[in-house]
């Protein structure tokens, strides 16, 4: 029988695995896929909670808004890594406007 | 929809931020010319018509829980937002594109937008009564921040430093929302005024662990906003490649933020309601805890500090050991501390604002953040070391300056609770901190140096401001009546749903 | 084993060893397509808690937008570190350290805590939720709205061209 443990000890396993990658991984990217790791994970036990513990949406709910602000979290993160990376190919800004025209 | 009317009468500061924003947006997509002046009023419009609002509000003594019960209204929640809407207009007014060398250049219609988003989610923020607003508030205060922060988008440092900021804050509250989620699972709302009324019912034993676990992980998300230990790797960089204004609103409004839902957040889950609104519920002792963090990051702050010579990287530092005392506020746990809390922030937001608005005008002139370029000020910018020796000497906590009437508050709070050993290891770490404010200013006026250079010439606006901000360093405390009836009559919290 | 069971235990597995490889893998553009298996994998498992809604609404925001973003930043900025080598071991061993620790304690405290007990029947939420979202948790979300503008114009102004005022 399938039940609320077994989705809070799944969700323990990927908050450590996300925890885990935030420690150990240098690139920016795979850092942020660590980070949607956590995410998800806190996601998991709203879900779990809804179903099995509290009885009301309010877990969903809450799940549904931390999905949008994931969305909006990575959107900034990436937007900052692009233009730092554009900035590190050359280290003179002017040319590298002009190479793309 | 009556409910939705009563919501709305009580949520007009909001509103007209919102308002505010929205109208800055669209004007910002018209090509014309005027465009720059037109949204730079229409911002500080909003915010002074906002802050009026919140006076109003705070004045007419409102107590109710709004938007079925999202969020909070009460004096003292409306006091912080005086001092919110307060610093962030006062930064608007302050700091321009003209006299900050680093803005030079770039968009202005985004920043002003950014600011009025910053300033409404932080309104948000200090008044959520419910997990969803919190951690909504909380990630909006912080992507807005991510933003402001990564404004200079040609500068190296700048982007490497909001990089930092984006996956260091998203780290944190990603953890904390683990921590809510635990909450939720263990008392079955998501509504903060129902979790204390199931914590005060009682917490087997079996739960107690769990709730130390909660209270740690949520802990990590507030202590990321207010840059407290261990969570505050972020500042110095952050505040150092961001421009020196989005770093003068990041050292304030998410901070006083941050402070005002802790406060609320311990005082609303973790307490018995009915006897009080300071008395911790079951056995579990997160005052300690508090106190621990408090000390770790007044000692933290203030140790680095010591050896910085980047004007900016000692400003953070400085700004982390602030964050260490305003913690006192909340540890003392009473009435005194709260009020404590709220003059602290008041007196911060002018110590910290002018002394980020000299940093500014020195980097204009002179092209330089570093403490070594700084000898000779005294003798080519007079009213600019005076102003600054205003600044230093208030954050450092004299008398007769707002920063000794704000230390004065959370030291007698703390005192009066007993906790003598925390207030002398306060007292210490100020003693410490006055080293390196003392030696801005030693440097400023005494150091041989740039002899060679000429006076500065400040705009007339610039000189303006520095000598408003030193006389609201300065003046209060011969108010100090005045500012005692403001900080009592803001002492009602409301908790409930 | 009950269906409910299998199913359960599958999709755990997919979920749980593709985060693994996300975080392991020395191989970047490895992990971004493990990710989307773990997204997948928790929208099996909401599938199975009965969140119809959010199930959906995970397919469609994590995998066809975040995961899509995050490929981009893979793709655009493969070269701004070399291929993810693995970290010096010492890192990686207290990495793995600590995060045993945390998977310990946090399973140790789901076992032990005794959770609220009202369970719900799964049925089809979507109707709920968007009450919800117009009844009580009105505020947050028009609050959301505006967190989407702000993250829109902050990431259009941080990757636009410098064409400024």
């Amino acid at each position: 029988m399938i039940g609320l443990q077994h989705y809070l000890v799944l969700s323990a396993a990927l908050f450590s695995l996300g925890i885990l990658g935030l420690l150990t991984r240098r690139n920016a990217v795979n850092v942020l896929m660590a980070i949607e790791l956590i995410l998800n994970a806190a996601n998991v036990n709203l879900v779990a909670f809804s179903r099995y513990a509290t009885g009301n949406l309010g877990g969903q709910l809450f799940g549904v808004f931390v999905i949008v602000v994931a969305a909006s979290e990575v959107a900034v993160a990436l937007a900052i890594v692009l233009t730092l990376y554009r900035l590190r190919r050359t280290p003179n800004l002017d040319e590298a406007d002009i190479l793309k025209g | 929809m009556e409910e939705l009317q009563r919501s709305l009468a009580l949520f007009e500061p909001e509103t007209v931020l919102a308002a505010g924003l929205l109208l800055v947006v669209v004007v910002d997509s018209i090509g014309a010319a005027w465009r720059n002046a037109a949204m730079r009023l229409l911002t500080l419009a909003s915010l002074a018509l906002a802050l009026g609002l919140a006076f109003n509000l705070q004045a007419s003594g409102a107590k109710a829980a709004i938007f079925s019960g999202m969020l909070v209204v009460d004096p003292l929640g409306a006091a912080f937002k005086v001092v919110l809407v307060a610093a962030g207009l006062l930064t608007v007014l302050a700091f321009t594109f003209r006299n900050s060398r680093e803005l030079h250049g770039l968009g202005q219609g985004e920043l002003m937008a950014l600011v009025l988003a910053l300033v409404l989610s932080s309104l948000l923020l200090a008044a959520a009564n419910d997990m969803v607003m919190l951690y909504l508030a909380l990630e909006m205060v912080s992507i807005t921040s991510y933003v402001m922060v990564a404004y200079l988008k040609g500068d190296r440092m700048s982007n490497e430093a909001s990089l930092k900021y984006v996956l260091f804050g998203a780290a944190s509250t990603g953890t904390m929302l683990y921590g809510l989620s635990l909450l939720y699972g263990m008392t079955g709302t998501t509504s903060l005024p129902g979790v204390q009324e199931f914590l005060a019912g009682g917490v087997p034993e079996a739960n107690r662990f769990a709730v130390y676990a909660v209270t740690l992980l949520v802990l990590a998300g507030f202590g990321f906003k207010i840059a407290a230990v261990p969570f505050h790797f972020w500042c110095p960089d952050v505040y150092q490649g961001a421009p020196t204004p989005v770093t003068a609103l990041l050292s304030v409004l998410p901070k006083a933020a941050g402070l005002a839902i802790v406060l609320r957040f311990f005082y609303g889950t973790f307490s018995t309601p009915g006897t009080g609104p300071w008395d911790l519920a079951g056995s579990i002792n997160w005052g300690a805890l508090l106190m621990v963090v408090s000390v770790l990051t007044m000692t933290v702050g203030n140790v680095a500090a010591l050896t910085q010579t980047n004007m900016k990287r000692l400003l953070a530092y400085s700004s982390i050991a602030h964050a260490g005392y305003l913690l006192m506020g909340v540890v003392a746990l009473s009435d005194n501390g709260a009020r404590g809390l709220l003059v602290y922030l008041a007196a911060y937001v002018f110590m910290n604002l002018g002394a980020f608005l000299v940093v500014t005008l020195v980097h204009l002139h002179d092209g330089s953040f570093d403490l070594r370029d700084y000898p000779g000020l005294y003798r080519r910018a007079p009213l600019l070391t005076l102003a600054m020796a205003f600044f230093l000497l208030s954050l450092v906590g004299i008398p007769p300056f707002i920063g000794f009437l704000g230390k004065l508050y959370v030291f007698a709070a703390v005192i009066d609770k007993g906790m003598g050993v925390y207030a002398v290891i306060a007292a210490a770490n100020a003693a410490i901190a006055a080293y390196y404010y003392f030696r801005v200013l030693k440097v400023m006026t005494i150091d041989a140096g740039n002899e060679d250079k000429p006076p500065l010439k400040l705009a007339f606006a610039d000189q303006a401001w520095l000598a408003a901000f030193a006389l609201a360093n300065l003046v209060p405390i011969f108010f100090w009546s005045g500012i005692e009836s403001w900080a009592r009559g803001a002492l009602v919290l409301y908790a409930g749903r | 084993m009950t269906p409910e069971a299998v199913v359960f235990w599958a999709f755990a597995i997919v979920t749980v060893g593709s985060a693994a490889v996300v975080v392991l893998s020395r191989t970047l553009i490895y992990s971004a397509f493990a990710l989307l298996f773990t997204f997948f994998g928790v929208a099996g498992l909401y599938v199975l808690l009965g969140a119809d809604f959010l199930a959906a609404t995970q397919l469609l925001i994590y995998v066809g937008g975040i995961l899509v973003l995050l490929l981009f930043g893979v793709m655009l900025t493969h070269k701004i570190y070399d291929l993810d080598l693995r970290t010096e071991t010492t890192q990686l061993a207290s990495g793995l350290i600590v995060a045993a620790g945390l998977f310990v304690i946090l399973a140790a405290t789901a076992l032990r805590t005794q959770w609220m007990s009202v369970p719900r029947t799964p049925a089809p939420t979507t109707e709920e939720i968007g009450r919800l979202f117009l009844g009580q948790y009105l505020l947050p979300f028009e609050a959301a709205s505006v967190l989407l503008l702000v993250a829109l114009l902050g990431a259009a102004m941080i990757v636009r061209r410098r064409r400024d005022a």
